[in-house]
């Protein structure tokens, strides 16, 4: 392209940005066509300014005609993304060695002029200057109300975060300036976080604390709230981070890597063993947006917890509470069925246990008690009326059953009778004999008959008792029992004859034992005196 | 024996069937060839003088109803028995030996008697040991068991169920119908194997009542 060309180009471009500058936002939200031709421009320009600084970069120029909105993102990106390793490496550098910042200031006075009218800008919102670091300041500030063209936006601001940063450097570390990450802002915050936790004062050198003043007032470019409190309370905060800066310094560097490093599970979950300083980052991006609180928050805590901040560990405290009585195991009162092995010992004594009696507890004994039951037996005596235990009189609905008696005596029919007997009892029904029973009837009528027999005798005047038939029957030695019972149980001596009937003996009967050697030898004599005779007699029969 | 002798039935076609030959019942003498039948029964020595004693009794009903002839070989200790030509029936030779055995084994005369009545009694015998093996005083003890106190168990048995025991040392003889002997068996058999004597009782109670409502 010819050069004039590219300086009525880059002029075009110029009114292009002012034109995209002035823009209502809600016009944004239309797509028009000279819209999009200007802002084309616009970033074709930006694009070729920024060219001299990559060294990486395949493009010569931003190449919009007929290219889509994505490819054209891509050739930015192309750009911007060696730019942006180069400028990481060089805050690195000046954070090793701050006195090179100083070296850059010095050189860079006009850098420092532009740097107060920055400083000018600030303090007066929204002022429109013709000058390109306020164009890009300004334009900071529309970017962010842009809600259509993103990576257009995203781009510029780096583009101008890149351009700030090569004008000046020492001014600008966190060149890294996203909607999402500002390192200078967290350093600030992890800083003040640790002073909190550990509250450590110290000293703090004069170029760290202009650097900290700066970093401040840079963070009120999005709060402006900030920066009114900031400017104030900055020397208290950059006195704690100076002390902690000191015994902390390895670790800026560790930050650094850490931030390059950072990862979703760094700021989004909720492990334990993280760091502080990683639980203060998290806190710082999940409230970049609104990191005022963070602010206001630090300031109140060094006077003193506030009231917002006790209810939240009360309520903090309680919830653990909670969780930590819903984790455990339950008491054993609520635990249902529970023995005596599952509980302490003598547990159950100090619960106050409700359950249903099913006995009647037992009456108190008082003297009213006593006295009224001595009444009640006094009266009852006198009446006579005794609960006596009656006995109940089984009503028996059938005769009894007669029993067979088994006959323990000897049979005194053969065993031919007994089977003539019982062939006749079939055959001829009519003349059935007399069983066991019928026998037994017998007797007991003549028992009967005696008794009536001598009651008569007793009753009547006049009686005259019925003619003895007289029954010779023999009387046998045999006791008595076995006579008058047919299955004698027991044994009896007693016998039937009486003795004089059993023997009729005449003189003195003497047992054998008994005799004396005289009457032995006179029985004797006297039966070989009759042997003699009886053999005399027979001799004299046979002759 | 005559056997009158069917004339050959060669001649079909002129004589019809001769008559069909009529034969009387042989009688007890004429059988085995007309010869005489002899049963001889052996006394053992303890039966000699109830043998004696009962002589008459045995004899009496052998000889003038059952029309057998009986002697008692002294010199063998047996006792011979004979048909006789007017014997009527073969089996009273039979009968009378079995009276008479019956007899030798200890039975009493009257109860004999039954079996020369009736045909349907048997004597059985055993043995204790047949039952259960004792020894010593285990077997007088059973024998005493058996017997019961004055023979009242026996007697309780040959009641209730109309048979006739005789109980000789170890052996055990009863006589009686079929079903009869074999419930005084039964019972015989508990007590040896040693069930006390009310335990059979009452199952003898419980069977004479059974056979006393049969009828």
């Amino acid at each position: 392209m010819i050069p004039s060309a590219m300086v009525s180009s880059t002029e075009t471009a110029l009114e292009s940005l002012h034109h995209i500058k002035s823009t209502e936002p809600p016009e944004w939200l239309v797509p028009k066509q000279e819209l999009s031709q200007a802002v084309r421009a616009a970033s074709k320009l930006l694009f070729s300014s920024l060219k001299p600084y990559c060294p990486k970069s395949p493009f010569d120029q931003l190449l919009t005609e007929g290219f889509d909105v994505e490819q054209i993102w891509q050739q930015i990106d192309l750009q911007s993304q060696p730019l942006l390793s180069s400028l990481r490496r060089e805050v690195k550098k000046f954070e090793k060695h701050p006195e090179e910042i100083s070296k850059l200031k010095d050189g860079g006075v006009g850098g420092g002029e532009k740097k107060k009218k920055v400083l000018e800008q600030i303090e007066t919102d929204n002022v429109v200057n013709d000058d390109e670091d306020d164009d890009d300041m300004d334009m900071d500030e529309d970017d962010d109300d842009e809600e259509e063209e993103d990576e257009e936006g995203e781009e510029e601001e780096k583009e101008r975060g890149t351009e700030e940063e090569s004008e000046n450097e020492g001014e600008e570390k966190g060149g890294i300036e996203d909607k999402f990450l500002k390192i200078k802002e967290l350093q600030e915050y992890l800083e003040e976080d640790e002073a909190r936790e550990f509250g450590l004062k110290k000293k703090k050198t004069k170029a760290e604390s202009k650097k900290e003043e700066e970093d401040t007032e840079e963070e009120g470019d999005d709060d402006d709230e900030d920066e009114n409190e900031g400017s104030e309370d900055d020397d208290d905060e950059a006195e704690e981070e100076e002390d902690e800066l000191g015994l902390f310094d390895g670790n800026d560097e560790e930050d650094e890597d850490d931030l390059e490093n950072a990862r979703y599970e760094d700021f989004f979950s909720r492990k334990k063993n993280k760091s502080s300083k990683e639980k203060a980052k998290s806190r710082d991006m999940l409230e970049e947006d609104s990191g005022s609180d963070d602010e206001q928050d630090v300031d109140k805590r060094k006077d003193g917890p506030s009231k917002h901040e006790k209810e939240l560990d009360k309520l903090r405290s309680k919830i653990e509470e909670m969780e930590k009585a819903n984790l455990d195991p339950k008491v054993w009162t609520m635990r249902g069925e529970v023995t005596a092995a599952q509980r302490q010992k003598n547990s159950a004594l100090e619960v106050d246990l409700d359950f249903e009696h099913n006995v009647r507890p037992a009456p108190v004994i008082t003297e009213e008690v006593t006295a009224s039951l001595e009444d009640l037996i006094k009266t009852r005596i006198s009446e006579g009326l005794f609960d006596d235990v009656q006995k109940a009189r089984t009503s028996s609905s059938k005769a009894p059953r007669e029993i067979k008696e088994l006959d323990e005596s000897k049979s005194k029919k053969g065993l031919a009778e007994v089977y003539e007997e019982e062939f006749v009892q079939k055959t001829d029904p009519a003349s059935a004999l007399l069983t066991f029973s019928d026998e037994l009837k017998k007797e007991a009528s003549m028992l009967f008959k005696k008794l009536c027999l001598k009651l008569d005798a007793l009753s009547h005047f006049h009686f005259t008792p019925k003619p003895v038939v007289e029954d010779m029957s023999i009387q046998t030695n045999v006791p008595a029992l076995a006579m008058e019972e047919i299955a004698p149980m027991a044994v009896s001596d007693a016998a039937m004859l009486a003795p004089e009937e059993v023997f009729s003996g005449k003189g003195d009967i003497k047992e054998e034992a008994e005799l004396t050697k005289a009457e032995r030898k006179r029985r004797r004599a006297n039966k070989k005196r009759k042997f003699k005779a009886e053999a005399a007699k027979r001799m004299g029969k046979k002759a | 024996m005559e056997i009158e002798t069917v004339p050959s039935e060669s001649k079909p076609e002129s004589n019809p069937l001769p008559p069909k030959p009529k034969f009387e019942p042989l009688k007890a003498h004429e059988m085995s060839d007309g010869r005489v039948q002899f049963r001889k029964v052996s006394v053992p020595p303890h039966r000699y003088s109830p043998l004696k004693k009962y002589w008459m009794d045995i004899y009496t009903p052998v000889y003038e109803q059952m029309k057998i002839d009986i002697r008692m070989n002294l010199k063998a200790r047996k006792v011979e028995l004979k048909t006789r030509q007017d014997t009527p029936d073969i089996s009273n030779l039979q009968k009378c030996a079995d009276f008479v055995q019956a007899f030798m084994l200890g039975f009493d005369v009257p109860d004999a008697i039954a079996l020369l009545r009736l045909d349907e009694l048997y004597v059985e015998s055993f043995e204790i040991k047949d039952v259960k093996t004792l020894r010593g005083e285990h077997l007088s003890r059973a024998i005493g068991r058996l017997s019961g106190k004055g023979g009242k168990t026996k007697f309780a048995i040959e009641n209730s169920t109309k048979t006739r025991i005789v109980i000789a040392d170890t052996k055990i003889h009863i006589l009686g119908s079929f079903a009869n002997i074999k419930i005084a068996r039964d019972s015989l058999c508990s007590l040896i194997l040693g069930s006390p004597a009310g335990k059979v009782y009452s199952k003898l109670r419980q069977v004479s009542a059974r056979l006393a409502e049969r009828f």
